[in-house]
């Protein structure tokens, strides 16, 4: 019962690759491993990882592991770019098998402390390290300021008010400009009152410097819970709403009203299911598949609800723009990943994953060096950390929903924005800026009246200005 | 040459001033010249048409002095010319008394200029109407990549190129006022916002200061980037070690530039400034800039970059990968080692490449058992051959009739595969590289992944594992090559 429809069956060329190369066995013919060249390695890396990822994907927790092992051979966090991706990887990958250990899982992770001095400096790095935050900041604050012509009170909310030289930055053109400075209402949005603090020091002796009327008002909340009343808008000023990277956390909530609705929510997909699964015809598998996976499936539902700080209820994204929307700011822009990393499926997250943060670990590499422990920290901290969370976790806990620049457009079309297409001026800057920048693969294109900054080929963050339409 | 119907003819000669002196390359294209009037219109209707052939029109020295070599446009010249050489001369005389004034016609059939009524009147004129429109663009402007095919142009562009702009808010620049003004009149993107009606003199008054800055910057870059050595001088080093040598030498280049970016205090260099506080090398920088010939220009350093960088190319005789497809991959992505997303596209690349599907099924590659027993057995004996297949067969990888070599080669290789290679619904990949064929990769997943796989494993129907491995060992025995 040879199947011979190979016509019928498409598959990537990178799976296809991935059963191409060679898979040793164990203990000592991993000699020969070592001596691989980097190249080679990297490409034996790739395999491993897709085969391991189809494995867990499967269920197959031998394979896994035993695909783990290989990889655990060539791959590490100080090597070359492709082995510090497989480093990561593998660890959320091993991460998602423990899940189905829920105690394991736990009692592994029940030590883990993170400082916030830590995570300060890694977002600090990211900012240093990378022109995609700076690009983003030049485009948002110029957008602001050609929204803001003429007017007297300006309030901007700061959906993550995590590094000052952003308004700063936007205090000193304000101050600049002919008709004089506004007053100037920043009303920051962040999880840790250190960073608001330090925050509020800051952009307050700069607008004392410049003499602008300012106030910085903290509001201690996640985005995901925030109570929009705390922002105290007034009538009569301007408001213009500054979201980095924050809106597609807000995705992960809607996935759990999903889910709560479905009525495949009971199962498991992790593991038993699928293997059971494994013993239908192909077709119907597939149909089973896509149907689960459509209705926002969890495979671990031990991991979902049970989320420490979802304490107010988790707000959609559709009613969050919405309430946005109903304070009619005059601006809002939105800088986000562009990239695919909410898929319902594993294979598809990883495969996405794989490539976004494979450019990303590739402009480290190219202006970093690979001893630099900086780098290692935001690749582990940050990036690991992101890695983890869209490979290893589902449900709600997976709040590194990363989507697509048109889903973006669609989702704020229909929540009554209407896009504000960057102007020249702004575009402008930010392409001087990124061409003075030191590396060279950065890109940057126009799509749609926003702006999409590449490493080479690959998008990564898209830029968008909006404002609400009445 | 268009005919007038309603005109007695007008006079027309071909032989005569600089059209004729050396008549052998003199001939007239098309019809020959005839005696037309021209209709009304036009400044003078006695003018004598000529029509000079194209070589004439954009000939530059065709007199030639025998002597020394001297090239001249004009004959007289010559003749003044050989004087000096004690050569015999003459200078020619006016062939007629009256003074006729000539227009000349564009050789060019299509070219409107071309029917005497449209005659140009100027020599010169005809020559860089010739050259503009149907000649070839020879000269470029670096700042913004204008080609110009008469070098007057060229230079006359060079003076004011980026001097002043005006930019429109919907993206459209503007080097003069007055198109500005007509343009922005009407201009959808400030209908919109009438607000900002106040901010175009701010705009046009920061663009000029955008302008000095350029200078400045440019300026800037231009003297520093000449003094750190071009880092990407392939050095056959380490990567990392080169980086981490220009990153200390170039704090000094890089606040220089962001000095110079400070200079005019337009709040558009302000988040610049700010921003660019970065101690990394910059002097990867091509010095003149205009934004989109930064880009442009920098994509040519990077490509000298990759041809210069020894890199994986040629350095082992034993690499894995042919030559060609080394360049391509080259050429895309300029980093000396193999970034992670060019591993990427190879490994998509190669698993398109291997997409002959009667000839994995033929190799009958198989799929192991899951147990790690079958793994160890088969692998130790194999274990020389494939270091031997990656020396030797891998190199063939790149076109699929060696991929069967490799395949024969390392196929007993294949016994080990895990069981996963069902799973995966390994057709034979569709061409496509990278994330489409992700996506086709993903749609054959999620369609449970246990579809056929060409290579021959096929057998194992997605059954659960016990039955795959008994299939498989059965099938083991005649696949292997």
């Amino acid at each position: 019962m040879l199947q011979e429809e190979s016509s019928s069956v498409t598959s990537s060329p990178l799976q296809v690759f991935s059963m191409m190369s060679l898979s040793p066995g164990l203990g000592s013919p991993y000699q020969w491993l070592r001596e691989l060249k980097s190249e080679e390695r990297g490409l034996y890396l790739i395999h491993l990882l897709l085969t391991c990822a189809n494995h867990v994907a499967a269920g197959s927790l031998e394979n896994a592991n035993i695909a783990l092992e290989q990889i655990s051979q060539l791959a590490c966090p100080d090597g070359d770019t492709m082995q510090r991706i497989s480093a990561y990887f593998t660890e959320a990958l091993a991460d998602r098998i423990l899940k189905a250990w829920p105690g394991l899982h736990k009692a592994l992770n029940s030590t883990r402390m993170s400082l916030v001095s830590e995570e300060i400096l890694v977002r600090k790095l990211f900012f240093e390290m990378f022109p995609f935050l700076k690009v983003a900041f030049v485009l948002t604050n110029q957008a602001i300021i050609e929204a803001m012509e003429g007017e007297k009170m300006v309030h901007i909310i700061d959906l993550n008010a995590a590094e000052p030289a952003q308004w700063v930055a936007l205090i000193q053109a304000l101050s600049a400009r002919p008709e004089g400075p506004p007053h100037l209402r920043i009303t920051g949005i962040h999880q840790q009152k250190e960073v608001l603090d330090q925050m509020a020091r800051r952009l307050t002796e700069e607008a004392e410097k410049l003499d602008l009327p300012f106030q910085f008002n903290p509001v201690v909340s996640k985005v995901e819970n925030l109570d929009i009343e705390k922002l105290r808008v007034k009538t009569g000023e301007a408001l213009a709403i500054c979201s980095v990277l924050q809106l597609h956390l807000l995705l992960a909530s809607d996935d759990e009203l999903q889910r709560t609705r479905s009525p495949l929510a009971s199962r498991s997909l992790n593991g038993v299911h699928l293997q059971r699964a494994l013993q239908m015809n192909q077709s119907t598998l597939g149909e089973l598949l896509e149907r689960d996976m459509a209705n926002g499936y969890s495979p671990s539902p031990d991991s979902t609800s049970s989320s420490p700080l979802s304490l107010t209820a988790s707000v959609s994204i559709d009613s969050f723009l919405n309430s946005l929307w109903g304070l009619s700011p005059k601006l809002m822009v939105i800088t986000e990943q562009d990239s695919n990393h909410n898929g319902s499926n594993l294979m598809e997250r990883l495969l996405e994953s794989l490539y976004s943060y494979a450019a990303l670990f590739d402009c480290l590499e190219s202006a970093v060096s690979r001893t630099s422990l900086e780098r290692m920290k935001v690749e582990k901290m940050l990036f690991g950390e992101e890695i983890k969370n869209i490979i290893a976790c589902e449900g709600v806990e997976r709040r590194e929903r990363h989507e697509k620049l048109e889903k973006w457009i669609q989702r704020l079309d229909l929540a009554g924005f209407g896009n504000v297409p960057l102007s020249y001026y702004g575009m402008l800057q930010a392409r001087r800026f990124l061409q003075g920048y030191s590396c060279d693969g950065y890109k940057m294109k126009e799509e749609n009246g926003c702006m999409v900054i590449c490493w080479q080929d690959r998008p990564l963050f898209s830029v968008s200005a909006w404002r609400c339409r009445k | 040459m268009a005919e007038m119907e309603n005109s007695s003819p007008m006079a027309i000669s071909t032989a005569s001033g600089e059209a004729s002196a050396s008549s052998s390359g003199n001939q007239i294209q098309g019809a020959p010249p005839k005696k037309k009037r021209n209709l009304p219109g036009m400044p003078d209707p006695d003018a004598e048409v000529i029509a000079l052939s194209p070589k004439t029109l954009l000939a530059t020295n065709r007199f030639v002095c025998e002597i020394c070599n001297k090239g001249f446009q004009r004959d007289q010249n010559l003749q003044l010319h050989r004087r000096g050489h004690n050569l015999p001369w003459k200078l020619r005389q006016r062939t007629s008394k009256e003074i006729r004034k000539r227009v000349y016609v564009c050789p060019e059939p299509t070219c409107v200029h071309h029917n005497p009524t449209r005659a140009l009147g100027d020599l010169t004129g005809i020559k860089k109407h010739f050259c503009r429109k149907h000649g070839e663009k020879k000269w470029k402007c670096e700042r913004c990549s204008k080609k110009y095919a008469v070098q007057s142009d060229w230079k006359a562009h060079m003076k004011t190129c980026g001097t002043r702009e005006y930019k429109c808010d919907c993206g459209t620049i503007f080097s003069r006022r007055d198109s500005f003004v007509t343009h922005r009149a009407f201009c959808d993107a400030l209908a919109e916002e009438s607000s900002r009606a106040q901010a175009l003199p701010i705009k046009s008054n920061t663009a000029a200061n955008q302008g000095n800055a350029d200078t400045n910057v440019k300026n800037a870059i231009t003297t520093t980037a000449s003094s750190p050595p071009p880092p990407l001088t392939p050095s056959s080093s380490v990567l990392s070690s080169g980086l981490s040598i220009q990153s200390s030498d170039n704090p000094v280049v890089v606040s220089s530039a962001a000095g110079a970016t400070t200079s005019p205090t337009s709040s558009s260099s302000v988040f610049a400034s700010i921003f660019a506080g970065n101690p990394q090398p910059s002097s990867k920088m091509p010095p003149p800039s205009q934004s989109s010939i930064l880009q442009s220009a920098s994509g040519l350093e990077r490509t000298s970059l990759s041809l210069s960088s020894p890199l994986y190319l040629s350095s082992n005789g034993s690499s894995l990968f042919p030559a060609p497809d080394n360049d391509h991959y080259q050429y895309a992505h300029p980093q000396p080692a193999m970034s992670a997303t060019a591993l990427l596209q190879k490994a998509a690349q190669m698993g398109a490449a291997a997409s002959n599907p009667s000839l994995l099924r033929g190799l009958g590659l198989t799929v192991s058992s899951a147990s790690a027993t079958c793994l160890d057995t088969t692998v130790k004996m194999e274990n020389d051959s494939m270091v031997d297949c990656l020396g030797l067969g891998l190199p063939s990888i790149g076109s699929s009739g060696t991929f069967t070599d490799f395949m024969m080669g390392s196929s007993s290789l294949f016994v080990n595969k895990p069981t996963t290679l069902d799973l995966l619904g390994l057709g034979v990949g569709a061409g496509d590289a990278s994330t489409t064929g992700l996506s086709a990769l993903l749609n054959s997943f999620g369609g449970g992944g246990l579809a056929t796989t060409p290579y021959g494993m096929a057998e194992e129907s997605p059954a659960d594992g016990e039955t795959w491995d008994a299939e498989v060992r059965k099938h083991n025995g005649p696949a292997v090559l």
